[in-house]
């Protein structure tokens, strides 16, 4: 109690600084303690997991032979002209570039139509959030149930004139099947991060807008969109983190199928390691989709970030 | 002033008005009708999946897209609960959930703790380690982690399937911030009266922080819930399945019983409907959160 903190003198010795580290470790060391568990599954489930990773994917390595060769980097050319994983890597961007923008467009559209009116807001928060918390699995049965050839969805095009496909079992229609359902599935989780987003804006902007005489178009473009510019940008680059790990829905309702329309790349990375356990070839591909996800995330970040804040 | 401007043409004024309102009136009804026919679609799947979760294999050959069951039958959850052995999934389910919650509470509120208020030296760079492991896509750590359980002699064991969940980034990160907006005079005075940091920890802070806690349990909870891929890899007997890798199978080898499997969806889904409803404030609050420090 006696001894409080002096002031530190200007000029110190390399010698009084390791002293007065000495002293603050002695002090502090439980906090070590109290991280440790925490370090350490982190350390090994993420840190040496990743090198790891890394690691075997430079080697043929299955975990049946003791045989592990170096292969050096041909795991990553085989790769490049392995037919599945281009095709999967395709499959992937198509349903990266239709899914984000649109799960960002719809969420929002919702957002701000639940916001204009005042009777029932918290129901239909309520209703739109089910399919996000539903575990993915049981959604994606229902959805195989709702694609039948004379199943709910080709019912309702009935009604409307229109003859449905076999969504699942038509290679041109599977993956827009797998795409719409994952809208649907999302759309509620991101309603909510943008009407969380739309709380934050000030009433008096909207306001303000008001006396100016704005409708309510440029309202929404000049106001709420630049405002909303935080929820937007963690909408987009999460979104983006998450559709190129696509592998739940495809596994229930395509397994890839049919003629690997639906292959995507974490489904081809499985496929490898756990089918065929070759998991220096699958750990290869991974990386390859880390690669291509830093890649978007930092060009994301670097593309929102540039453009200043009004 | 008012009155000049209100002389010329106060009928047309009026006109105005009135058809502003009028707009606004149906702008406000095309809305509801949007938000309506919106929610229709999101709730319907639900209500098809109960309702058809009630029928006999006749009833639902016939009618399978009624919402009302005719007679209603329980023998579809029997059947789930025997032939489909979803009784066996979902003790799994509870135990893995319940297990993972404990433990990743105790062990991110401990580091969290740390991180907020013990000025150990280095603290800021290891935090930030923590925080970079947000980043890492869960595809590209899958294999390694799977080796690594193996490697300890953990594939097909339910130590396996819950061990990497003890910790979370996430939760860290979740708490720290929670104990960082506490005042310091609440621990000052346990401080004086001879506490040490674990007893703030267990006696001040860990109580002040119920809210929070109970947010990241909800997401806790859920995840594990919900989690399919690493439990159908480390694992290979189905003795020791979770929900979602039962069901699945379930459906794999029974795709004609479509009524069964969704008495057994209904059963995976009624938990997370149950703590739903429950926690819903905890739930959009944590999520809202996250959205907002993006």
């Amino acid at each position: 109690m006696t001894t409080l903190a002096q002031p530190s003198p200007p000029v110190q010795s390399r010698a009084s600084r390791q002293r007065e580290l000495w002293k603050r470790v002695r002090k502090t060391w439980p906090g070590y303690l109290f991280i440790s568990p925490a370090g350490l599954l982190i350390t090994v489930f993420s840190y040496i997991a990743i090198i790891f990773s890394l690691y075997i994917s430079f080697y043929q390595y299955d975990i049946i032979s003791e045989a592990r060769p170096f292969e050096g980097l041909e795991n990553y050319t085989r790769a490049l002209n392995d037919k599945l994983v281009r095709t999967s890597f395709r499959n992937t961007f198509v349903y990266v570039i239709v899914i984000v923008p649109s799960i960002t467009i719809f969420s929002l559209l919702l957002a701000v139509l639940g916001n204009q009116v005042r009777r029932g807001r918290a129901l239909f928060r309520t209703v739109f959030f089910i399919p996000t918390i539903t575990p993915v699995v049981v959604t994606s049965m229902l959805w195989v149930w709702l694609y039948e050839p004379t199943g709910g969805i080709n019912r309702l095009l009935q009604m409307v004139n229109v003859e449905g496909p076999n969504w699942l079992f038509n290679p041109s229609t599977a993956l827009p099947a797998i795409m719409i359902m994952t809208i649907w599935g999302a759309v509620g989780y991101y309603m909510i991060i943008f009407l969380a987003g739309l709380a934050e804006i000030p009433e008096v902007f909207y306001e303000a807008a008001k006396v100016d005489g704005a409708g309510r178009w440029h309202t929404f473009w000049r106001i709420t969109i630049p405002l909303l510019r935080n929820s937007l940008i963690f909408a987009f680059v999460t979104l983006t983190i998450a559709a190129f790990q696509v592998f739940t829905q495809v596994f229930i309702m395509t397994q890839g199928g049919p003629m690997n329309s639906t292959q995507t790349v974490q489904m081809v990375v499985y496929h490898y390691a756990f089918q065929r356990f070759q998991m220096g070839y699958a750990s290869a591909i991974s990386w390859m989709l880390f690669g291509v996800i830093f890649f978007f995330s930092a060009l994301q970040l670097k593309l929102f970030i540039s453009r200043e804040l009004y | 002033m008012a009155r000049t401007l209100a002389s010329p043409g106060s009928g047309q004024r009026d006109q105005n008005r009135l058809l502003l309102i009028a707009t606004r009136r149906s702008f406000t009804l095309i809305v509801y009708a949007l938000l309506i026919a919106l929610a229709f679609s999101m709730i319907f799947p639900y209500l098809w999946m109960l309702a058809n979760s009630f029928k006999s294999r006749t009833d639902f050959f016939t009618n399978p897209y009624s919402v009302i069951p005719m007679p209603p039958t329980l023998s579809t959850y029997y059947d789930a609960l025997t032939i489909g052995r979803m009784g066996v999934y979902l003790g799994n389910s509870i135990l893995y959930a319940a297990v993972v919650l404990i433990v990743q509470l105790f062990i991110d509120s401990l580091a969290a703790y740390s991180f907020a208020r013990v000025d150990f030296p280095g603290r800021e760079t290891l935090f930030l380690a923590v925080l970079a492991t947000l980043m890492l896509p869960g595809s590209v750590t899958l294999i390694p982690t799977f080796l690594i359980a193996h490697g300890l002699g953990l594939t097909n064991t339910f130590t396996g399937v819950v061990l990497p969940g003890f910790a979370g980034a996430f939760g860290i990160f979740l708490l720290r911030q929670f104990f960082l907006n506490i005042p310091r005079e609440l621990e000052d005075a346990a401080r004086i009266d001879g506490s040490g940091f674990f007893g703030t920890y267990w006696r001040i802070m860990l109580p002040l922080a119920k809210p929070a806690m109970v947010t990241l349990g909800v997401f806790i909870f859920l995840n594990e819930w919900s989690s399919f891929v690493w439990p159908l890899i480390i694992l290979s007997d189905w003795k020791k399945y979770p929900v979602t890798v039962g069901i699945a199978l379930f459906r794999d080898v029974n795709q004609i019983n479509w009524p069964a499997v969704f008495a057994g969806s209904t059963i995976v889904s009624f938990p997370i409907v149950i703590l739903f409803v429950l926690a819903q404030e905890y739930i959009i609050g944590g999520i809202s959160l996250s959205g907002l420090k993006g």
